[in-house]
């Protein structure tokens, strides 16, 4: 009798024993089980390598680890220059209660 | 300091690799069609309700010199015209002019 003859009874019968011997699903009307999530391959590690992890140290990490070296962030420094030439020329920020919006109330 | 546009894509990264694990057993519930419908719809809101880097296609790959996002070479992570500039300049190594 060959495979072609066989009744289907004994074609699943067979198909089923296969897949036990085998060691694969027996899933005989292709039901969708989501396994090939589960195959996939995790891309987050690639994903995450593709730029260059370059840290860029700031000065005032440097400052903080060392004190005593005394370095001078000039570009902070030209900030509070301006901010006290500005306080002089009475354009600081003003105290509180004396802003636009809390005079515009009082009238 | 990288471009802004390169900053945002190295966000979406590490979105996308610090919840891949969760999401792909959410994609595997909504997948699975033997499990009940209500477990499936459930799952299926779970991934709405993560955040638009998440998904794996929120990712660009970026020229590291300029931050383009068009015609970069994958093996030199560079866009067109950084990649000829360098390869001129003899900064690719075993990259070299050719006429035919």
């Amino acid at each position: 009798m060959s495979l072609s003859t066989a009744p289907a009874a004994k074609l699943t019968l067979l198909n089923k024993i296969s897949c036990a011997i085998f060691g694969n699903v027996y899933n005989p009307q292709g039901i969708r089980t989501g396994n090939k999530i589960l195959r996939q391959r995790l891309v987050g590690p690639t994903v995450n390598s593709y730029y260059p992890n370059v840290k860029q140290v700031k000065l005032r990490e440097i400052t903080r680890m060392a004190p005593e070296m005394n370095l001078i962030d000039q570009e902070e420094k030209t900030r509070l220059e301006d901010l006290s030439e500005r306080k002089k020329r009475g354009k600081g920020p003003p105290k509180k209660g004396q802003g636009r919006r809390s005079t515009l109330k009082k009238k | 300091m990288p471009r802004a546009r390169i900053i945002r894509d190295m966000k979406a990264r590490a979105t996308v690799a610090s919840s891949e694990v969760v999401r792909q057993a959410f994609r595997y519930l909504t997948h699975n069609t033997a499990l009940p419908a209500k477990v499936r719809a459930q799952a299926q809101l779970q991934l709405n309700a993560f955040p638009r880097d998440a998904r794996p296609t929120a990712i660009h790959n970026r020229c590291l010199e300029t931050g383009r996002g068009r015609g970069v070479l994958r093996a030199f992570r560079l866009c067109r015209f950084q990649f000829r500039l360098k390869a001129l300049e003899g900064e690719l190594p075993g990259v070299r002019k050719s006429t035919w």
